[in-house]
């Protein structure tokens, strides 16, 4: 896949982006590429298909801030544990659901992740240990809370992951969970994904202090990070994981982004200032990744020919499979046993994982 | 067998589970080095330890919420609100977080909630509501609600190892006035109705504490032959047992403390007049608290909940019928 | 309790404590023969080299044969007992729930004859404009009834129920339908047996001097390491403060420190978390870290933590005290003494520093971890410059198996526990 055609960067701005080699490997940082084009590309897909008639409902994508959860899910290891956001689609495919799964969800087919009981991003793998969300923002917060809880009482060595956004931050749940999570000292990753806008709400009808800094009231650190630097992104979460790992508690990490498109397929953003929308577009998280491999050599082209092929191929398959039948719409609303979440098992899920096996097969 | 009162039933079947599932915890506002509000979970720490018998912040959407975590990756954790009504402030974990989770994504979420419950002691319009109909209209959610000590336990045993989010509605005013024969050791109650007592001119259907008035007020009414149906869970609810206690009996009056409107009683009755409609011999007869606030005061407070005397009196009106 | 023809026996066997259990040897019978027993209640006391446990009767009945004596060794599988029982059925006596009690006599009694119209409301038939319940409409026209000409005895003479009944059935019983209790036959004895008494358990017999079989396992157990491994001891002394520091803080014992960093170390240096068995040699991936316990006089026994690598220290921390107790309270179950792939030794308590631990077979190392005591030591500071100060220190040392590694890898190892200790976060 890469060669060594080495050729200028692309985009209005050619400077290079500085990596960060300190963990992340060239494989690595073409996965965290590859995992942020399947979920532009899937998303572009799914937007076509929607305004083909395709896709029931609404339509929710992250454009722009595919970073955000592309770097964050990347440094969490098969036993972690996720609730994952509307706007995180890459930590899906991370985790490895695949994206003939996504699109049939999207479509409400019977290949769906629900199977049709539920729409778009509002799905959880259970077998890759994730938790879908739902619309009551950010209840998942607790419900990582009290994954953690489980963890410490147990005595793992395990860390568990939510994604939020800004608007999230002025419901009771965010206190709830940030304060238990505080006075607990438990291992979760609280990741705010300021995205500038709650639907067409801004910063300052949300808030008054900037909520990084209420993690240190709730007693454990808080960072901000550029949430449109996939790099910056794993980093600021490797750093949190092992933070709560080694029992140091939990760490609010606040990504600095921007919705790029409206709430939801309907809303023609109107509310928001086209330089602003500009002045982000020159931050293109995927073009700044893109600079970066290029930088080192990789044929990035290659890349989104290979990625693009596979959501081709995945439409197909997606677009083939039947709606659900209603015969077992009743079925299912009580579970007559309980299985836990398993196991992410994607080859790219996990890096923490992987880094402790690279040291521990470093024999002397 | 030990007689016990429904509170020591409680409390012996959560020590059971704690002794037998070490994934099980007890976690609620309290409960651990004070021992509960009512004393449910009173000497638990000294056994137990505080991990789990748990302190928690004054948070219930975080208490349900973190159970709901914790459950989803393996624990059992049963919650405690410290009066049912309190539940309001956890009502969107548990309605629209665990009660949709297994059907929205296969994963089961096996919590319980505890629900002291119920008026009767001058609790106030906070401290003596009967919330379970709301949960009856949450789907993915069981509902339970014991009316012995006996119950009190199996129930107990039967919910905590349920894979599902169930709610046990636990009445105060039971706590210690009703004592009974309990079994020792682990025993699971099913989800279904109890004939308290047989009967074929008349049947009561109750739940919870109106089970007692009931059978109090249904003792001695000049001889009829009165069938009290205790229906121990409300969802599932056992819609044979109601089915049939009606074919035998024709004639029904059911008791719920909670407000009249919407109430199990509600669906109860619309339950007989849709399946047993061939059977009835009279109008399906409810007594409920009228749809206000439970007041304070003594005199205001007995004015509204149900009682013997108002039992009594719709039993004898129906029997005439 | 008589016997009867279709009595059947069934055997007590000795169970197979673990997968490298071959046989086990009776230490006491609780019950002897001809004396009643019930399913699941202990029958006798078994020893073996993993574990001692008690053996639950597999069925109710009465012990027909002993055919084991006390302090004989037999194979796993070998029947030693066998209990007889009637009617051939072995059921176990389970903890549910009791059955039902029988219909409640003292409920009110279905009330003879005819209930009396209600005062003032006299029994009228017929008239125009009445209007019949669905049941009374249902069973009329099932038995062809004709409802005009039924006296009512309901409120204003509406026809109830228990009046189309009496009709149909001929009969003006208003509870035709109702239930009717049975009466009791004059064969039926309201007495029922007490339960079984529990069987008094046999006095202790008092095992004459010598060592204990546990004793004696381990004696064996650690001349047969000794004569197998070609064991050397290497030492490395360990500035404790930050596990002190660490330890107060999460309010857990240094131990749980240890155990960590020695996780951390085996997976750095697979080669000590292995198995040397002859020939076969095997490295693990995962730690099942084996903590020796002290039972006092009685001997020492090594519970395993399973999947080590997976807890945090708390984890740990909780693990050995959980552990620790259930030695001691003789409750370890044969799992949880298996399949160790590296062990630690903790002494210290006492105040010993040092001491040349014997390898647990087949493991390939075993760490021993004594007493941390405050000594004078050169520190050196960012400068560069030295001084003496007074640190907690202890001595760990580390047998391993010349034949497995070489003195250098024993010392990395050393040399990485050492580090992670002392470079916990402050």
């Amino acid at each position: 896949m890469a060669t060594e055609t080495a050729q200028p960067a692309g985009g209005p701005t050619p400077e290079s982006e500085p990596a960060h080699p300190e963990h992340l490997q060239l494989e690595d940082r073409i996965w965290l590429m590859r995992a942020m084009l399947l979920m532009r590309g899937i998303e572009e897909r799914a937007m076509s298909l929607y305004r083909q008639g395709k896709v029931p409902g609404s339509f929710y994508d992250g454009y722009g801030q595919e970073a955000v959860s592309a770097g964050a899910a990347f440094a969490m290891a098969p036993e972690d544990r996720l609730c994952i956001l509307h706007r995180d689609l890459a930590a899906h495919l991370i985790r490895g659901v695949t994206p003939t799964r996504i699109l049939s969800q999207y479509m409400g087919r019977a290949a769906g992740i629900t199977r049709g009981r539920d729409g778009n991003v509002h799905f959880g793998d259970r077998e890759l240990g994730c938790v879908g969300m739902v619309s009551m923002l950010p209840d998942m917060m607790l419900v990582a809370t009290g994954m953690a809880m489980a963890f410490k009482l147990r005595g793992e060595r395990r860390c568990a992951l939510t994604w939020f956004g800004d608007g999230s931050t002025s419901r009771g749940d965010f206190h709830e969970a940030m304060n238990w999570a505080g006075v607990q000292r438990l291992p979760v990753v609280f990741v705010l994904e300021n995205n500038q806008y709650a639907y067409s709400t801004p910063l300052d009808k949300q808030f008054a202090v900037d909520p990084v800094e209420r993690a240190a009231a709730y007693g454990f650190t808080g960072v901000t990070v550029d949430g449109n630097d996939a790099e910056a992104m794993f980093e600021a979460t490797l750093e949190a994981r092992t933070r709560a790992v080694e029992g140091d508690g939990p760490t609010l990490i606040e990504a600095v982004t921007m919705r790029m498109h409206g709430h939801a397929a309907h809303d023609d953003m109107k509310y928001v200032p086209k330089e602003q929308v500009e002045e982000w577009r020159r931050r293109d998280p995927v073009e700044r990744q893109e600079r970066r491999l290029r930088d080192a050599g990789v044929d990035v082209d290659a890349l989104r020919a290979e990625v693009t092929a596979e959501i081709d191929a995945a439409a197909t398959e997606a677009l083939a499979g039947p709606m659900p039948t209603p015969d077992d719409v009743l079925d299912g609303v009580f579970a007559a046993e309980a299985e836990p979440l398993g196991d992410g098992r994607a080859p790219w899920s996990g890096y923490a994982a992987r880094a402790e096996a690279t040291v521990a097969g470093g024999d002397a | 067998m030990a007689p016990l009162t429904y509170l020591q039933a409680i409390s012996a079947a959560l020590r059971d589970e704690l002794r037998d599932d070490e994934r099980v915890l007890v976690m609620g506002e309290d409960i651990g080095v004070f021992g509960g509000a009512f004393k449910v979970t009173d000497g638990f720490v000294a056994e137990f330890g505080t991990d789990r018998v748990m302190d928690t912040p004054l948070a219930e959407s975080a208490i349900i919420g973190c159970a709901i975590g914790a459950a989803v990756v393996g624990m059992r954790p049963v919650c405690e609100m410290q009066f049912a009504d309190f539940i309001s402030c956890g009502f969107d974990q548990l309605v629209n977080v665990a009660g949709k989770m297994h059907y929205r994504q296969d994963l089961a979420v096996p919590i319980t909630v505890r629900l002291p419950s119920g008026g009767g002691f001058s609790g106030g319009p906070f401290h003596s509501q009967n919330p379970e109909a709301l949960f009856m209209h949450s789907p993915g959610i069981k509902v339970v609600a014991p009316s012995t000590a006996e119950d009190a336990k199996g129930l107990l045993h039967a919910a905590i190892r349920d894979p599902n989010p169930v709610c046990f509605m636990e009445h105060k005013h039971l706590y210690r006035r009703v004592k009974g024969e309990v079994p020792e050791g682990i025993y699971e109650t099913p989800f279904t109705a109890r004939v308290a007592r047989e009967g074929s001119d008349l049947v009561v259907i109750a739940y919870g504490a109106m089970v007692e008035v009931a059978l109090e007020a249904t003792a001695d009414l000049d001889g009829a032959s009165v069938e009290v149906l205790d229906l121990r869970s409300l969802v599932p609810l056992d819609e044979a047992a109601i089915l049939d206690s009606v074919r035998r009996c024709s004639k029904v009056v059911i008791v719920d403390e909670a407000n009249m409107t919407c109430a199990a009683g509600a669906q109860v009755a619309a339950l007989i007049a849709e399946k047993g409609f061939e059977d009835l011999d009279g109008p399906v007869v409810r007594v409920a608290t009228p749809d206000v606030p439970i007041p304070f005061s003594p005199p205001l407070e007995h004015a509204v909940l149900p009682g013997v005397d108002r039992v009594k009196e719709a039993c004898r009106e129906l029997l005439e019928y | 309790m008589s016997s009867s023809s279709t009595e059947t026996l069934v055997d007590v066997t000795m169970p197979q404590m673990g997968v490298s259990v071959a046989e086990g040897t009776v230490v006491g019978w609780r019950v002897g023969v001809g004396d009643a027993i019930v399913a699941e209640q202990t029958i006798c006391d078994i020893s073996t080299d993993k574990i001692d446990t008690e053996v639950p009767a597999p069925a109710s009945g009465v012990i027909a044969e002993i055919l084991v004596d006390v302090d004989q060794t037999v194979d796993v599988g070998t029947v030693m007992a066998r209990i007889s029982v009637e009617g051939g059925a072995a059921v176990p006596n389970g903890n549910g729930t009791p059955a039902p009690a029988a219909a409640e006599p003292q409920a009110s009694p279905p009330a003879a004859g005819e209930p009396a119209p209600p005062v003032g409301a006299p029994a009228r038939s017929g008239g125009p404009g009445r209007r019949y319940s669905p049941v009374v409409s249902r069973i009329a026209a099932e038995h062809n009834v004709d409802l005009s000409t039924v006296e009512g005895t309901g409120r204003g003479g509406r026809v109830r129920k228990q009046d189309v009944l009496a009709v149909v059935n001929g009969t003006n019983n208003g509870h035709a339908d109702g239930a009717v209790t049975d009466p009791p036959l004059h064969i039926e004895s309201p007495y029922r047996p007490d339960p079984p008494a529990p069987v008094s358990a046999a006095a202790t017999t008092v095992i004459d001097g010598g060592l204990s079989r546990m004793r004696r396992t381990i004696g064996e157990r650690m001349k047969q390491s000794l004569d197998t491994a070609a064991t050397c001891t290497t030492w490395i002394e360990v500035d404790m403060a930050r596990v002190e520091a660490a330890r107060a803080k999460l309010g857990v014992t240094a131990l749980a420190f240890v155990a960590r960093a020695t996780i951390d170390a085996l997976r750095e240096h697979p080669a000590l978390n292995a198995w040397l068995n002859g020939e076969d040699y095997a490295r693990h991936e995962f730690v099942h870290l084996g903590i020796a316990v002290s039972l006092g006089e009685d001997g020492l026994i090594v519970p395993v933590i399973h999947n080590a690598h997976e807890l945090s220290v708390e984890g740990l921390a909780a693990r050995i005290k959980d552990l620790a107790r259930r030695a001691r309270a003789r409750e370890l179950s044969a799992d949880d003494v298996l399949g160790g792939t590296f062990t630690i030794t903790a002494p210290g308590q006492f105040g010993s520093i040092m001491a040349t631990p014997i390898i647990n077979q087949p493991q390939v190392g075993i760490l021993d971890f004594e007493a941390v005591v405050k000594r004078p030591v050169v520190v050196t500071d960012a400068d560069g410059n030295d001084s003496i100060a007074i640190r907690p220190m202890t001595i760990m040392g580390l047998s391993w198996d010349h034949r497995a590694l070489d003195g250098a890898l024993s010392a990395q190892f050393l040399a990485t526990v050492k580090r992670r200790l002392e470079s916990l976060p402050s």
